[in-house]
């Protein structure tokens, strides 16, 4: 653990570096606020509440979704899979360090970065600018331990795709297919409560709904009883578990194909 | 000074000779295809979802949006195929590789863009025209010669604008290096424009409609066909604002291409 957490504070400090790009990033986010305010007020002109929300809930629903989204948006896959390519993966191999610790140590560092500079003011700018109102309740206090389940969660599905870079030349193709599955069917476009009925039961057990639609439905509507959000915190938990240790073993498998170059 | 047809033999024979250099990697064309498809079609999900719960958007029925969309891809896929290069201007400036650009006796924009042929987006653009036919057949849209050249017209000035929003934001990488920021606000405005346009109002409508003109991408152009009654005579300039546009970012990359000094190694 000791020498895990300087790696963390490494890629903070990496981040910083960066700072010209946040702007862009927040006002990216902004005009994508706005859009969305707009988009939902449009849709909620038939009625004040569509499947159980209301415009608030689906508005706060939606703000959160986007902030949450730069914030486990660390381009892992891109860097494991550009590392690997490009023979770089030797200079921690012959470290005493794990490969996937490593990684999730240097991702929790951008994370943290990510929240100070984007989430942390997008969220401001719910709460100050669009007025949004959170209730209080239960789900406020399980939203932090949601949120470090949807971080191992998404880390693990960025990193196995990152491996992919033992096989193939070129991440493109998986790492688009993989991020529209992801944000379409998680929550972070549109409430998955918007989905047909059918659709939201096999969601309901897939990993990806347990990266947004869980932590985000704590924020969202935290009133409501714990037997609602343990079941869904258990869903999480098990696919934080399930999909870090398949991403170990896959790890295992794959790095006996690796040859690199000499020189 | 070359002649344009010239410079179209050298842009033929230069992606073929890039064409048989990608194809090494099939597996990677046919993945990226796949992933392409996907992204291609998530915006019209997500209206689709929409739709599930409420009759129309902003008025607009699932097929009407279903068109809008599939002009949107048509639009955007000349960008995506023929300019795809300006994602690696960041790269190219940072690393002094983009001196060579400076010599050949060829015009650099074209040289530079002609470097890549991005084979994936001819996904977006079969999917598109594919869209685009079915939902005409389903809207019964009667389609004279004279609304095809309308539609030609209009999908060349939407493309003119699509990629001069991207190349202009690329060129901050003259400037300030990194463009990547400014690239993902620029294509992040890109995924707005298949949006009803009359759902904004204030700052956003008319930022949308005159100062990064996205609403011409799909919008506007889509409404000419659609619900020719409501449009906006501001669609007859479309093709000055398209052209305008282009001329104005070749002007922001002259100048960032003069500016530029190189790295000094």
């Amino acid at each position: 653990m000791r020498s895990y957490l300087p790696i963390a504070r490494g890629s903070y400090m990496v981040g910083l570096v960066y700072r010209f790009g946040f702007l862009f990033t927040i006002v990216g986010n902004v005009v994508y606020l706005g859009v969305a305010y707009y988009l939902w007020r449009s849709i909620y002109s038939y009625s004040d509440t569509i499947r159980g929300l209301t415009f608030n809930e689906t508005f706060l629903y939606v703000g959160l979704g986007s902030a949450i989204f730069i914030l486990l948006k660390t381009y892992a896959d891109w860097y494991i899979h550009y590392e690997i390519r490009e023979g770089i993966i030797a200079n921690y191999l012959t470290k005493p360090l794990d490969f996937q610790l490593y990684n999730l140590f240097a991702n929790l560092g951008s994370l943290l970065m990510n929240l100070t500079a984007i989430t942390v003011p997008t969220v401001l700018l719910l709460t100050f600018v669009f007025k949004v109102k959170v209730a209080f309740g239960p789900g406020l206090f399980l939203f932090p331990i949601s949120l470090l389940l949807a971080f191992l969660i998404s880390f693990s599905i960025d990193y196995s795709i990152g491996l992919m870079g033992f096989y193939s030349e070129s991440v493109w193709g998986l790492s688009t297919t993989k991020e529209i599955i992801v944000t379409v069917f998680s929550g972070a476009l549109i409430p998955l409560q918007f989905f047909p009925a059918a659709m939201q039961k096999v969601l309901f057990w897939l990993p990806f709904q347990a990266i947004y639609h869980t932590p985000i439905m704590m924020l969202t509507k935290p009133d409501q009883a714990l037997n609602v959000f343990l079941p869904m915190m258990a869903v999480q938990l098990a696919w934080a578990v399930t999909l870090f240790v398949a991403a170990r073993l896959f790890y295992n498998q794959a790095i006996k194909v690796l040859r690199i170059a000499g020189g | 000074m070359r002649s344009f047809a010239e410079y179209l033999r050298l842009y033929v024979i230069i992606e073929k000779q890039y064409i048989k250099a990608r194809m090494q990697y099939r597996a990677d064309f046919i993945i990226s295809s796949i992933g392409m498809f996907f992204s291609s079609l998530a915006t019209l999900g997500v209206f689709w979802v929409i739709l599930n719960s409420v009759p129309s958007l902003a008025g607009w029925s699932l097929m009407e949006m279903v068109f809008i969309y599939a002009f949107y891809m048509i639009a955007i896929s000349p960008m995506q195929i023929l300019f795809d290069h300006a994602w690696q201007i960041r790269f190219h400036v940072q690393q002094g590789s983009f001196l060579k650009y400076y010599f050949r006796p060829l015009n650099m924009m074209f040289y530079y863009m002609s470097e890549m042929f991005d084979l994936k987006g001819l996904t977006q653009l079969v999917v598109g025209i594919a869209l685009l036919i079915y939902a005409s057949i389903q809207l019964n849209l009667g389609w004279t010669p004279i609304r095809l050249l309308l539609l030609l017209m209009t999908l060349f000035s939407a493309a003119l604008v699509q990629i001069s929003i991207i190349v202009a934001a690329s060129c901050a990488a003259f400037w300030v290096l990194d463009s990547y920021p400014v690239l993902g606000l620029a294509w992040k405005l890109r995924e707005f424009s298949p949006y009803p346009m009359t759902i904004f109002d204030g700052a956003f409508r008319v930022a949308f409609t005159y100062v990064i003109p996205i609403g011409f991408v799909a919008f506007y152009p889509s409404q000419l066909f659609l619900r020719p009654e409501e449009v906006s005579p501001l669609i007859y300039f479309s093709p000055v604002i398209g052209i305008g546009l282009f001329a104005l970012t070749y002007w922001i990359w002259t100048r960032g291409v003069n500016s530029y000094t190189g790295t000094g190694s």
